[in-house]
């Protein structure tokens, strides 16, 4: 497990202290205008190579275009003398930084540590319209976590402009085609650091985080059944713990983590059951003669959402946790299936097919306010919500073949997750890596 | 199966033995009247009646027997067809290796539907008469839907697919303990075109042999 040190710096005398809880943005606005930061050069301290240095500011602008809330002043528009500029400015000069045009400045620092395996991470961020300083913090950690410390870094200054941390120290789980099988992957929520965790040739599908984030479960046709698995995200402890003829399939967990729905066909089809998080005590929830899928838990563990097709279409339904007080939620089209609720419990993301093509909506839990965020751009399904209810990821053919993508929860800035070519599907998103 | 061709071979030797005592009957008994009786042209008429029947019955048995050496041959040829149709095969990352068949053949479903098409209830009720044939087999029967749907309720489809072939067998008396299912959704394509005509081909229940 990662370990470093996070040292919030004290704000020096002369700096303006009134840093008030002011919202700049809302990301619930159905638009805003991105923004502008200003990002200086970071100075490199003492003997700390500028390679290191040069990767922090590249994560860390990278990072704060990827959050949908900041445009990065392009470097080659600042003033020569600027250019040159490295380090944390003098905040009695923030004059001199205001005829760019941005409207926040972030600079920084790097330290190596004497030992060469550390490093400390130092940065200062200002509102330049109101000439003041809005935080300073220091980040320590092995210099293999200098990623992660960029994320939290970028966490904290969207916590400053919204009163609310982003989620760039999140994961995404996604399931990668390969020929004939498929396995599943995580990613940062920049794309970066991909990782395999199951390597077994299988059809692996449906990964559903832990809320611990710890475990992934998910569906895996390991043994010629559809049958559900547990993995440590390392790729460790491959266990098998849900194994009745015919599905288990898209596990959802509750919030405390203590039980899972999921589908499962012991009947002839199938239906939605709750069981224990070790496989214990299946209890079937869902009635009658309709095929149902995709139960998903709502933040609160009172309700579950999922689809079924009792009405003669596959349609969204909520259910209380005990199977009682069904309703249906989705009323337009005739396809709408992969429901996943927004962290306050208020929304719901779902695929909805219009014209042949699958696109991505979302609804209030109370049938109201239908969304639709995906417009000719192939087909968009799987979508589920991140941890601070800003985006959400899906996939997408809108390129050929099957990305992931992440769009800002009202449809803008929707940009792939990683760089590779496709065969990407199914995507989870992690809670925050605190 | 070979019990199953037993009493056709042992009715058949039954008849063959009746055939050839009623044949020694009818030659002994001439020979008596010859001796007995002067020869009238009634009793030559009954006699070459009776050499007519005789050699009628041995031209009847011997087609029998020709019938049921060439109903043995097809029984055989069919055996070697399926037996010569029978494909083992291995997918990676699946457990077990188990056999395929030509003679087993897929039925193919509308979009979004599970009913089984009228037309497809031949290639099901050719397919139960096999498994009678051979009651030893055990198969699994796949349902599988094309790529035009999400894909955990493409799961419960092909999970309603193969349970419903499953049901149509067991209505022509198939035993229960001898079909399996399982539900691929739209994760093993036939077919990767993003087309009408693969789409139909996808949207399928396959057979498969895990014991036989």
């Amino acid at each position: 497990m990662v370990k470093y040190l996070l040292f919030p710096i004290l704000l020096l005398s002369f700096f303006i202290s009134s840093a008030e809880a002011r919202v700049y943005l809302d990301i619930n606005a159905p638009t805003f205008v991105r923004i502008p930061i200003a990002l200086p050069k970071w100075k490199s301290a003492d003997k700390t190579p500028p390679a290191l240095t040069a990767k922090v500011y590249e994560t860390l602008s990278n990072n704060l275009t990827l959050s949908g809330f900041f445009r990065v002043v392009p470097h080659q528009d600042f003033p020569l003398h600027l250019q040159q500029r490295e380090g944390i400015p003098n905040p009695l000069s923030l004059e001199e930084w205001m005829p760019l045009g941005g409207e926040a400045l972030l600079a920084g620092e790097t330290f190596l540590g004497s030992d060469g395996t550390h490093i400390k991470l130092k940065f200062h961020l200002f509102d330049l319209i109101e000439k003041k300083h809005l935080v300073g913090k220091e980040y320590e950690g092995p210099i293999e976590t200098l990623r992660n410390m960029v994320h939290r870094m970028v966490n904290e200054v969207i916590f400053q402009f919204t009163r609310e941390k982003g989620v760039h120290n999140t994961k995404i789980a996604f399931v990668v085609r390969q020929g004939e099988s498929k396995e599943i992957y995580s990613a940062d929520f920049d794309g970066e650091s991909v990782k395999q965790i199951t390597q077994n040739q299988s059809i692996n599908l449906s990964p559903a985080w832990s809320p611990d984030n710890k475990k992934i479960a998910f569906t895996s046709y390991l043994k010629r059944n559809p049958d559900l698995y547990m993995i440590d995200l390392d790729g460790k402890n491959l266990h098998r713990f849900l194994f009745f003829p015919g599905l288990n399939a898209s596990p959802s967990w509750s919030p405390d983590g203590k039980q899972i729905v999921l589908m499962m066909g012991l009947e002839g089809k199938s239906d939605i059951y709750l069981v224990d998080a070790n496989g214990g005590n299946p209890k079937k929830l869902t009635k009658g003669h309709g095929n149902e899928a995709s139960p998903r838990w709502s933040p609160n563990g009172k309700w579950i959402a999922f689809v079924s097709d009792r009405s003669g279409s596959p349609q969204i339904y909520i259910m209380a946790q005990d199977g009682s007080n069904v309703r249906r939620l989705t009323f337009e089209g005739n396809y709408n299936t992969e429901p996943s609720w927004s962290p306050k419990g208020d929304r719901i993301t779902f695929c909805g097919r219009v014209g042949g093509r699958f696109n991505i909506f979302t609804i209030g839990t109370d049938g109201f306010g239908l969304q639709k965020l995906t417009t000719n751009s192939g087909n968009n399904e799987s979508p589920c919500w991140s941890p601070d209810g800003r985006y959400i990821a899906f996939s997408s053919t809108r390129t050929g073949g099957s990305k992931i993508y992440i769009t800002n929860s009202n449809g803008l800035n929707q940009r792939p997750l990683t760089s590779s070519k496709g065969g990407e599907s199914n995507p989870a998103w992690s809670k925050r890596f605190e | 199966m070979i019990k199953k061709g037993c009493p056709m071979v042992g009715k058949g030797f039954n008849i063959l033995v009746l055939i050839f005592c009623f044949g020694l009957l009818m030659m002994g008994c001439p020979k008596k009247a010859v001796i007995k009786e002067e020869p009238s042209a009634e009793k030559s008429e009954e006699f070459a009646a009776e050499r007519q029947r005789t050699a009628r019955l041995e031209a009847e048995r011997a087609e029998r027997a020709l019938r049921e050496k060439e109903l043995k041959e097809r029984e055989e040829a069919a055996k070697r067809e399926f037996e010569k149709s029978l494909v083992t095969k291995k997918t990676p990352g699946i457990e077990g290796e188990v056999i395929e068949s030509s003679l087993l053949r897929d039925i193919h479903f509308d979009f979004d539907q599970y009913d089984i098409r009228p037309g497809d209830k031949e290639i099901l009720k050719a397919t139960a008469t096999l498994l009678k044939k051979y009651p030893s087999i055990k198969i699994q029967i796949e349902g599988h839907c094309d790529e035009r749907g999400t894909l955990e309720y493409n799961l419960a489809l092909g999970e309603r697919r193969a349970n419903s072939v499953k049901n149509y067998l067991l209505s022509l008396g198939i035993p229960d303990d001898r079909i399996s299912t399982i539900s691929y959704g739209k994760e093993r394509p036939v077919d990767p075109g993003h087309y009408e005509e693969a789409w139909a081909k996808n949207r399928r229940a396959h057979f498969i042999i895990l014991s036989k």
